[in-house]
């Protein structure tokens, strides 16, 4: 196989729409998932969904860097399922995109195969494949481009036409510093973003369209539905609560968090083999093969838990170490329970968000692969007070679906039939705001506002005749700054002289419908129309790496000298 | 022709059933509807979002209910968002005016939020509880943020301006 040909393009490619197009094209949808991956495209009058050459649909999502040469999950068949837990291959990409090396989710992944390091400081983890007996390192943008090359090569091949603009399904709980990591692979992978779409959204657009059909059929006059979406995949779960009505779904609220079927299946490894991370803490060759045989058999229990309520689970780690025993459902909830609490809480949360009674809801959509496990299932109707679960989705399809059917939509394409009438106004899934009032993190737009949107808020000077101020751009939930990730910032100067709380420093907040943020600040002297100085307009994230200390090292060296308060204005 | 009718919208009682005929005419004659459309939101921008919320929503102040205001955002939608906006070139105007449609629902979907504006409009001022219970709710707003300015103040050792004069009269 010829080696992928990735290009590095500058990081000044942006999301958003092309300048010009001589003819519509229409954009794909991907929905690469931590574990698996799919490809779809509106064709004319429906969605469809791309196979490979082994006229696969889904396929799995790694890549492997044996004899050299790396290839993905979508062209490359493995010859039996422990080799891709060998140590040459790399997996759960999605899980550690855009994350630093302090982070949970970065530490859970040290339990792979592949070779994770961490030096706990706040940096990029260590990422390396075993091949040929060597570490050979690399990073989850480099994986994630191979594989969207793949992707694109199989995509090309099957449509007969040049791929460049897709739709990809991200996490709720993606930071936007994330979702940048996620342009750039694909950027890497010669990809121009037109939207990244939560995946419960993407779900919501295909839900909006099936009403939008059964209205048609029915003459009916499109009465509004609340529909409830989980989403619980690999890696992540996700919430959103929608109200659809006439094509239009409006996203209410959403939640996530990154809870998933891999930490499930790491809670059953360690209740299965309880000193498990000490034993295989060296990442020799003996315990990565014991590792990866762990793995193979904790992940077939719970495959087959999901249809039989008792499993024997027999395994020979070698070294004289075994593994009987039968494990039954009670047992494999008990272990996991607080992730199944964590995701109760999530549809509580999002429900409350949303301002709607259980009893509201219409609609309750379960997707991701988790959503075959009979306790998910539970927990969901538990919530809903019993309320039958929604049929006419696949619970692996229906994000990429979405996300096809929004390419399409976003590509401008109109279908006679009005299958394509469809609007989903999109909401933001966390808070973004800036440092001010001593060290809290103050909102500019709140979590869930509807998209675009634009809001500004007025603050002031915490000295006397101070000329300058520090913008640090924040985004999260957490009440003081620094528990939420840094953004950007930027220094406002030439503040005319005047007592501390004189000055109005308007900083305002623009979300595109592309989802693009710019952050503008100007000046104001009470009394004067104009503004002080040229207004500045900032497009935020512009922290690439290593945020932590970036917050650190500002407030080392700034202290509160150019700190804001909040001013309530009355008009 | 087209401009003239659409216009006159304004003045039409029942609006949706008029909305509907837009979609038809949009649907025949692409080009024409297209700039009838465009002249539509120039004279909405130049109203203003502050000066009235319900022409945003292509509402009647009055006679606008619950379910009203849904269908009525639902359909501007359509219309105004960018993912549905065809002409590039409008697409920043599209995205501007979607944020007002987005601000005047925000404010007439809350009732409590609504039950204000109309005060300010003067509407609905026979409705003595209803402007009772939102006056009341407006005046206990402006003393919570006064109490929480004075708070301010005093931890940034200002003090009352009683205790900062009285120095200055002993001098």
């Amino acid at each position: 196989m010829v080696e992928p040909a990735y290009t590095v393009t500058s990081d000044s490619e942006t999301t958003g729409e092309e300048k010009s197009s001589t003819f519509p094209e229409i954009a794909i949808g991907i929905d690469i998932g931590t574990s698996q991956c799919s490809v779809a495209v509106w064709n004319g009058s429906q969605v469809e969904l791309l196979k490979n050459t082994r006229n696969q649909k889904i396929m799995k999502s790694y890549v492997t860097f044996k004899d050299n040469i790396p290839s993905g999950g979508v062209s490359s068949q493995l010859s039996h399922e422990d080799e891709m837990l060998s140590g040459a291959t790399i997996f759960n990409m999605k899980r550690l995109i855009g994350r630093v090396d302090t982070d949970p989710v970065v530490h859970a992944c040290k339990n792979l195969p592949f070779l994770v390091q961490t030096l706990d400081i706040g940096v990029r983890p260590f990422i390396a494949a075993l091949v040929n007996n060597m570490w050979r390192s690399t990073t989850p943008e480099e994986v994630l481009a191979i594989f969207l090359v793949e992707l694109r090569a199989m995509a090309e091949a099957q449509l007969k036409r040049r791929i460049r603009n897709v739709v990809l399904t991200v996490p709720v709980s993606f930071s936007r510093f994330q979702l940048t990591r996620i342009e750039r692979a694909c950027a890497m992978a010669g990809l121009h973003v037109l939207r990244l779409m939560p995946e419960p959204t993407a779900v919501a657009l295909l839900y909006g369209q099936q009403q939008q059909q059964t209205s048609h059929e029915n003459m009916g006059s499109g009465t509004e539905k609340i529909a409830l979406i989980f989403s619980m995949g690999a890696g992540y779960c996700d919430v959103a609560v929608t109200a659809t009505a006439g094509g239009v779904s409006q996203i209410k609220a959403l939640a996530g968090s990154t809870i998933g079927g891999e930490d499930l299946l790491q809670n059953m490894m360690h209740h299965l083999l309880p000193n498990s991370e000490n034993l295989f803490k060296n990442h020799g060759v003996k315990e990565i093969k014991q590792m990866g045989l762990l793995r193979v058999a904790t992940q077939d229990a719970i495959r087959q838990l999901s249809s039989q309520t008792i499993v024997q689970v027999d395994v020979d780690l070698g070294d004289g170490l075994k593994i009987c025993k039968a494990v039954n459902r009670e047992e494999f909830e008990e272990v996991n329970r607080k992730v199944f609490e964590k995701c109760e809480s999530l549809i509580i949360q999002c429900l409350q968000d949303a301002k709607v009674e259980v009893e509201e809801v219409n609609d309750v959509i379960i997707v991701g692969g988790c959503s075959y496990i009979p306790r998910v299932k539970n927990l969901v109707t538990n919530v809903c007070k019993g309320k039958e679960l929604y049929k006419g989705m696949n619970p692996l399809e229906a994000a990429v679906c979405g996300a096809a059917v929004e390419g399409a939509i976003a590509s401008g394409v109109n279908d006679p039939f009005g299958n394509l009438d469809l609007l989903t106004i999109q909401a933001t899934p966390l808070a973004i705001g800036i440092r001010a009032d001593g060290n809290k993190f103050v909102p500019v737009i709140p979590r869930d506002t509807t998209m675009p949107a634009r809001k500004e808020l007025v603050f002031t000077t915490t000295h006397d005749n101070q000329t300058e101020a520090l913008i640090l751009v924040y985004e999260g939930e957490g009440e003081k700054a620094e528990e939420n990730h840094l953004l950007g910032y930027f220094k406002i100067m030439g503040i005319p002289a005047a007592p501390k709380g004189v000055p109005e420093i308007n900083v305002c907040m623009d979300i595109d419908a592309a989802n693009v943020l710019r952050v503008l600040a100007g000046v104001v002297m009470p009394g004067s129309r104009q503004p002080a100085i040229p207004v500045m307009e900032v497009r935020m994230p512009t922290v690439d790496d290593g945020h932590g200390w970036c917050a650190e090292a500002l407030n080392r060296t700034y202290g509160a000298t150019l700190d804001l308060v909040t001013l309530q204005k009355k008009a | 022709m087209d401009a003239l009718t659409l216009s006159s919208s304004v003045n039409i009682s029942k609006p949706f059933h008029f909305l509907t005929l837009s979609k038809k005419q949009q649907r025949e004659r692409h080009p024409r509807t297209q700039f009838g459309v465009s002249c539509r939101g120039r004279k909405e921008l130049g109203g203003g979002v502050e000066d009235n919320l319900y022409k945003v929503l292509s509402l009647s102040p009055k006679s606008a209910t619950t379910d009203d205001i849904k269908k009525a955002y639902r359909s501007m939608a359509l219309r105004y968002h960018p993912d549905v906006c065809q002409d590039c070139s409008k697409k920043e105007e599209s995205t501007r005016m979607f944020v007002q449609l987005n601000a005047a629902y925000q404010t007439l979907s809350n009732p409590r939020l609504r039950a204000e504006y109309d005060c300010e409009l003067g509407l609905r001022s026979e409705k003595i509880g209803v402007g009772d219970e939102t006056w009341r709710y407006i005046w206990q707003n402006q003393l919570a943020e006064l109490k929480r300015r004075s708070h301010i103040r005093m931890a940034q050792n200002q003090g009352s301006w009683g205790s900062r004069i009285r120095p200055q009269n002993i001098n």
